[in-house]
């Protein structure tokens, strides 16, 4: 592909998606896609350590409720603008991915993955537990006038289409930033041989955290957008496990450690999860999730690489 | 002021006494070779000074500066860059990206990285493979890269773990002709070898390792007549027969 042409290719992908809101006026399209930058922008943001320095987070729900509980109690104790509170609660996920971390790096591999899915697991019972900050019954957010300073719409879904968009567009900089600066190249040297990386002079340990604490701000700063768009959160609905794992799937489905591969898990997943929310409803409750079981299957089985891979596959045999 | 020097370095697994109170000393622009039987402790000697093991006694200095028990990325940024005998390359990555993990030990700034490492691939013969996945180059072209990473950190030791290992005839003269290049642009080499044809027309000086003790360093011509070396390779069979002649 050339570089002018890649230029118009993304050109065109970005009109489409301004102009998109325009043509779909119906709730649901526009919640589509919203759900679709959401989570292209959490699987972004896991693709930094987990795709990119290969430590695989099976706990990246903490930092999305991180996100989503500072975002909506420093509104409602505070009265503080849900942006400040997004930049708070990014900040105060990269501090927590600090502490997480200095534990956890300690262990390798699949180890590694069942203590992320540890803390999870914790920070649930925690919040379930913490009356302040509304314990089970979760909280409701305040209904406000409508405002990007309040980051509230009611009439209509279009003004949290763009700032999703926005978001995906933030993580889709702050990646390719990555993969081509040292951090991209220490990240995939830490993934590809820890001793040869070491031998290499880079520091493994601070480097991991970094990539940690980067993929801590973005998942949380997805957090506090959920919070503002859904209104209500709930330590069920912002730190679940399967939060964790579909982020961790999205990211692997398109392709870890790549710039596009997240976005494309999840034009593939959110819709497969939107649909069968609505074709099947309640009785169909998990379908999504059966569907989700055998992609992993047969991803790990045929495609290590994910769709990207697969792609670069075929055109490597259509060159060769 | 020697470049490197080691002093009474001992090591031991266990019971097993892997380095036993080793010294040795590498001067600033020499090729010296480290050679012994398998098993007698070169590779291990490799780690201690590169900080892979926690050495069990004796001290490291280099330039002068005491760098015992540094982690091997501090030892790397000082200055000592090392290969593995079994190559650790990055064979998800393609050739030139190995290569400007090395040189980004330098520098921040990857266009400066990408000049260094298109630059150390040249010098090693190894610019046409540039955009090859690291994993599907052959072994010899493997051992080049081994050697390219590190060279591409800009140390000013550079120690080669067997780099020639496995390589038929012609690959192994290319090797030696990339050693002898590389400390012709002003680094000193320090050589773990098995195959001794490569490693004594090369060395300034040859140390010997005998189950973890250093029982000979000298010139290559005079170890190769030396009797206790004769006797660790060969056995002391050889050695009495050719006493008896």
């Amino acid at each position: 592909m050339g570089f002018h042409n890649k230029y118009i290719w993304l050109g065109l992908g970005a009109a489409i998606f301004l102009i998109y809101p325009l043509i779909f006026t119906l709730p649901f399209p526009r919640h589509l896609m919203i759900m679709i930058f959401l989570y292209a922008t959490l699987g972004l943001g896991w693709n930094m350590i987990g795709g990119y320095a290969g430590q695989i987070s099976l706990g990246h729900a903490v930092f999305f409720g991180v996100g989503a509980y500072t975002s909506t109690l420093m509104l409602m104790k505070l009265g503080v603008s849900p942006w400040a509170g997004m930049l708070v609660g990014g900040l105060l996920s990269a501090g927590i991915s600090f502490i997480i971390g200095y534990p956890c790096f300690k262990l390798a591999g699949h180890y590694f993955a069942i203590a992320t899915i540890a803390i999870g697991e914790i920070a649930q019972v925690w919040m379930l537990n913490w009356d302040w900050a509304g314990a089970a019954v979760g909280l409701t957010l305040p209904i406000l006038p409508e405002s990007l300073i309040n980051l509230e719409f009611h009439s209509t879904k279009a003004p949290y289409y763009y700032i999703a968009f926005g978001l995906l567009i933030l993580g889709l900089l702050a990646t390719y930033g990555i993969d081509r600066s040292k951090l991209g190249y220490y990240f995939r040297a830490i993934k590809g041989d820890l001793e040869a990386a070491r031998s290499l002079g880079i520091h493994v340990t601070k480097y991991k955290f970094y990539a940690l604490a980067l993929s801590a701000f973005f998942t949380s700063i997805c957090g506090s957008f959920y919070a503002q768009y859904i209104l209500f959160i709930d330590p069920d609905s912002v730190f679940p496990l399967m939060l964790s794992i579909v982020v961790c799937l999205v990211a692997t489905l398109g392709g870890v450690g790549t710039v596009w591969g997240p976005v494309i898990g999840a034009f593939i997943l959110i819709p497969i999860s939107e649909f069968t929310r609505i074709y099947l409803g309640g009785g169909g409750k998990g379908t999504d999730l059966i569907i989700y079981g055998l992609l992993i299957i047969v991803i790990s089985v045929y495609q290590p690489f994910g769709v990207i891979g697969l792609a670069k596959r075929f055109r490597k045999k259509e060159s060769g | 002021m020697a470049l490197l020097e080691v002093r009474q370095l001992t090591k031991n697994f266990g019971g097993l006494m892997a380095n036993d109170r080793v010294d040795l000393r590498v001067n600033e622009g020499e090729i010296v070779g480290l050679i012994g039987p398998n098993g007698a402790g070169k590779t291990t000697l490799f780690n201690c000074i590169s900080g892979f093991y926690p050495s069990s006694g004796g001290q490291v200095f280099f330039k002068g500066e005491d760098i015992t028990g540094l982690p091997s990325n501090e030892i790397c940024l000082k200055g000592i860059a090392r290969t593995f005998q079994i190559v650790r390359i990055f064979k998800d990555m393609a050739v030139l990206d190995n290569v400007m993990v090395g040189a980004f030990n330098r520098t921040g700034s990857a266009s400066v990285a990408r000049k260094k490492a298109m630059e150390v691939l040249d010098f090693c013969g190894l610019l046409p493979k540039k955009g090859m996945l690291a994993g599907g180059l052959t072994i010899a072209n493997k051992k080049r890269l081994e050697v390219a990473k590190a060279f591409a950190t800009g140390p000013s030791l550079l120690m080669l773990d067997e780099a020639m290992a496995g390589l038929n005839q012609t690959e192994t003269a290319e090797a030696v002709e990339l050693v002898k290049k590389i400390r012709n642009s002003g680094i000193t080499v320090l050589l773990v070898e098995h195959v001794m044809e490569v490693v004594m027309p090369i060395s300034n000086r040859v140390v010997v390792l005998d189950y973890g003790r250093k029982i000979a360093e000298d010139t290559p011509e005079k170890v190769i007549n030396n009797e206790e070396v004769i006797k660790a390779y060969l056995g002391d069979k050889y050695h009495a027969s050719r006493r008896a002649h």
